[in-house]
């Protein structure tokens, strides 16, 4: 063929070749294969396969806030050790203020307080102290909790038995969530609406009178019964032993108390039970998850084995998801959903349906009205249009892309436009073979001139999907990534294929002259 | 070969800037009605940018009057709708809060529960991230105009790029206010529809551009008008030819792509149109008001 340099025939055709054998493991879609080849498929979005999406924030308020009684308790053990006596605490949003009776001691209790809690900003102002938490304290905090939550929200979910979740952390205090086929998220949903913090607390059955006026003394505090809101136990502050020594908990069936969860201490969290048990013989053990008392049985012998049951009116599923959580462990602040999108595989089936179609009525459109146009042409473009649509599911298989269903829209936009570069360089022949009757030099000149507003007219729709896919979230995302990846494609048919394709017909065809 | 190309004339003469002024008018009425909509009926805002639940049911021997009465019972703010055909359903909840929408989505389905057989899908979003989608869908477009400006500007002359603020800005009113008339649901997959639109009407605006800068070159004599006129004229079939094949990708996306892509691709339709409209009879036309020829600077 002349005028048609080899090296150049090499790279079209075998660009070609890769553009259609990397689609076939996408279009043949073996869901399980473990081929290397096979591997390479599209992977599909949970629009599309069906299942949850959560988007989970954590409450750091409620952190920050009880790092502030943290303070408030830190400073009365401090000025009660100095013997200073304290007339007021103001607890504002990001501050406490200790008033003291006398400003003579105040310095030294800044600097125990300092010593606990360094980081925080200090201010002695006459007789008051302000502690304040300040950004820097505040973002150890953030990311600690952040952290945490993520490693326990990744617990949870492997031990609810989801498969190939996605977790991870998403802008400064979120959590994104994708749990493909998982169709009705409200189990998963219950297990992380729980912090799940367990601790053990001695019970206060001596002060009565605090109980009866809602009112807790210093160290202790007031909790209410898990299924009785009026029920109402008095218990000492400072928990025994909490969840962060168990290492196993298990859902079991007593034949007395019926289901329940059994745990294990480790060897710390033991001892610490043991010695508890020994010495408070004869009182009460509140069991309290999450701010309420689940159960406060008497202590009727010392507990050293390090080992127990929980007990309450848990029914078979309640006591194996509560040992789930109490294996993963306690979250550090509660989680709040902000955004959940769940679809089913029946929608995701018919969505996948209707994008097909859409497609191929939309190509076979296209390429009708192609040839109806341009004839030969138009079928030359319509070859590089097809080759075009494999080599954009070869690319979305090879780079592991998500197709979602805007995504399938946009390959159905992309059919449309891309044999937009095809009629610019048509048009641009028929210009041409106006003007000159050489054949070969008609089509080169018409490639050339029609080269720099393809390019020009392609890097618009590249910025505007560019800037969809870094400011876009999930599914939209999909559409800017095949959208580029088509017009990419679409540049490289019109501009190599259709040339190539051009010059092989007239090459074979041995058109004396052209007439578009 | 039996191209039909032939129909359209290589050199057609049509005058379009003759007809300037006339459209000149209607459009800028049409922005005027476009801001003036926007600002008192708005957006039918969906529940990415309004926050919400949403839930999509398949039913069976259930009207959809039957489940609302079920459901408006229970809420007062629960808005029903057929979805494509009369067996699904769309049900939409207004909520204050994100814990009470997480409650309100199981009570939904416990009410009706024995009326369906498939809970197809079920969204909801928070206040929080719906004002953050919003604000980051502005962001996005602004962003991308400013980006596409940038790139106008420096492959043409600054006028250019005027030319096509203007056909650009035309363009998105345009279409929101046709949104707004129809009552077309904006969404996050509307956001990007505009922003495609943006970039399809640059697209078109810039291959006509490209043979008014090859023209002013070549045609140093010529009155900028014809010059302008003729260049519209030089790209006339491709322009039509473009709009058409994408315009049937579109319509086949629309009357079969299913109901959940519908909004975007009529938002897309639209957008076509109105980008093909204004690459000729504005931008064009917003370059005459300069009175330049930068070929004439250089000589």
């Amino acid at each position: 063929m002349k005028n048609y340099p080899i090296w150049k025939s090499f790279t079209v055709i075998s660009l070609v070749l890769l553009g259609i054998i990397f689609a076939i493991p996408s279009i043949i879609y073996d869901e399980n294969s473990e081929n290397w080849f096979l591997k390479n498929k599209i992977n599909l979005g949970l629009d599309l396969q069906g299942g949850s999406y959560l988007l989970l924030e954590v409450q750091l308020d409620v952190l920050y806030k009880e790092e502030l009684d943290n303070f408030v308790d830190s400073v009365r053990l401090i000025s009660r050790d100095q013997t200073v006596k304290i007339e007021k605490i103001d607890i504002k949003e990001n501050e406490v203020v200790v008033f003291f009776s006398n400003k003579e001691k105040i310095k030294n209790i800044r600097d125990d307080f300092f010593q606990m809690y360094r980081g925080v900003t200090l201010q002695i102002i006459s007789n008051k102290l302000s502690i304040q938490l300040n950004d820097e304290y505040r973002k150890i905090i953030q990311d600690s909790a952040i952290k945490q939550s993520l490693e326990i929200v990744r617990k949870r979910i492997d031990e609810s038995g989801t498969k190939e979740p996605l977790i991870q952390r998403s802008g400064k205090k979120r959590i994104l969530l994708q749990l493909p086929g998982v169709k009705d998220p409200e189990r998963i949903k219950d297990l992380l609406g729980k912090t799940a913090k367990l601790t053990f607390h001695i019970v206060d059955s001596d002060s009565i009178s605090a109980l009866q006026n809602n009112l807790a003394p210093f160290g202790k505090i007031i909790v209410p019964d898990m299924y009785d809101e009026n029920t109402k136990y008095l218990l000492d502050k400072r928990a025994v032993v909490g969840g962060e020594n168990l290492v196993d908990a298990k859902g079991s069936f007593d034949q007395t108390e019926g289901h329940a969860v059994s745990f294990r201490f480790d060897t710390e969290g033991a001892q610490k039970f043991g010695k508890v048990t020994t010495n408070n013989i004869g009182k009460n053990l509140a069991v309290v998850l999450d701010g309420v008392v689940i159960t406060a049985p008497r202590i009727s012998s010392a507990i050293t084995g390090g080992s127990g049951i929980i007990t309450g009116n848990f029914n078979a599923q309640e006591a194996s998801d509560l040992a789930v959580l109490l294996r993963a462990g306690a979250l550090p602040a509660p989680l709040e959903i902000v955004e959940e999108r769940s679809v089913g595989a029946g929608l995701g089936a018919d969505s996948i349906a209707a994008g097909q179609i859409a497609a191929i009525i939309g190509m076979v459109l296209v390429c009708v009205f192609m040839i109806l146009i341009y004839g030969t042409f138009g079928a030359l473009a319509n070859v590089s249009l097809i080759v075009n649509l494999f080599i954009i599911i070869s690319l979305l298989g090879t780079i592991g892309a998500t197709l979602t269903l805007p995504g399938i829209a946009g390959i159905v936009l992309t059919i449309g436009m891309a044999v937009d570069a095809n009629v610019l360089i048509f048009e641009r022949i028929k210009e041409e073979s106006l003007k000159q009757t050489k054949v070969f030099q008609i089509v080169k000149n018409g490639f050339d001139r029609a080269m720099s507003t393809i390019l020009d007219a392609n890097i618009t729709t590249l910025i505007a999907a560019v800037l969809l896919f870094a400011f876009g979230s999930g599914p939209i995302r999909g559409f800017s990534i095949t959208l580029s990846l088509g017009v990419i494609a679409s540049m490289f048919t019109a501009l190599m294929l259709t040339n190539f394709l051009v010059y092989v017909y007239l090459s074979f065809a041995n058109k004396k002259e052209l007439k578009l | 070969m039996f191209g039909l190309n032939k129909i359209i004339p290589v050199e057609p003469n049509i005058n379009f800037l003759g007809l300037r002024r006339n459209f000149l008018i209607f459009s800028i009425l049409a922005m005027l009605i476009s801001i003036v909509l926007l600002s008192i009926k708005g957006l039918n805002l969906g529940i990415d940018f309004k926050g919400g639940t949403l839930i999509e049911v398949s039913t069976k021997n259930t009207s959809i009057g039957e489940l609302r009465e079920i459901l408006s019972s229970s809420y007062s703010d629960v808005s029903l709708q057929e979805f494509g055909n009369e067996n699904i359903i769309l049900i939409r909840l207004q909520n204050k809060s994100n814990q009470e929408s997480i409650e309100t989505v199981n009570s939904v389905k416990n009410l009706i529960q024995d009326k369906v057989v498939e809970f197809r899908r079920s969204e909801f979003v928070g206040p929080t991230i719906s004002s953050e989608l919003l604000f980051r869908g502005f962001q996005a477009v602004s962003f991308a105009l400013i980006a596409i400006l940038i790139y106008i500007w420096l492959r043409f002359e600054w006028q250019f790029g005027f030319g096509a603020v203007v056909a650009l800005t035309h363009d998105v009113l345009f279409t929101l206010g046709l949104l707004s008339i129809l009552n077309v649901e904006f969404s996050l997959a509307t956001i990007a529809a505009i922003l495609t639109i943006a970039g399809y009407s640059i697209n078109d605006t810039v291959v006509i551009f490209d043979r008014v800068r090859e023209n002013l070159r070549k045609y140093k004599k010529l009155e900028l008008v014809d010059l302008f006129n003729l260049s519209v004229n030089n790209t006339l079939s491709r322009t039509i030819m473009t709009s058409l094949t994408t315009l049937l990708a579109l319509v086949s996306l629309f009357i079969f792509g299913g109901e959940v892509i519908r909004p975007f691709a009529l938002t897309m339709i639209i957008g076509v149109i109105i980008g093909t409209y204004s690459s000729v009879f504005i931008a064009v036309p917003t370059l005459l008001i300069f009175k330049f020829r930068p070929q004439d600077e250089d000589d």
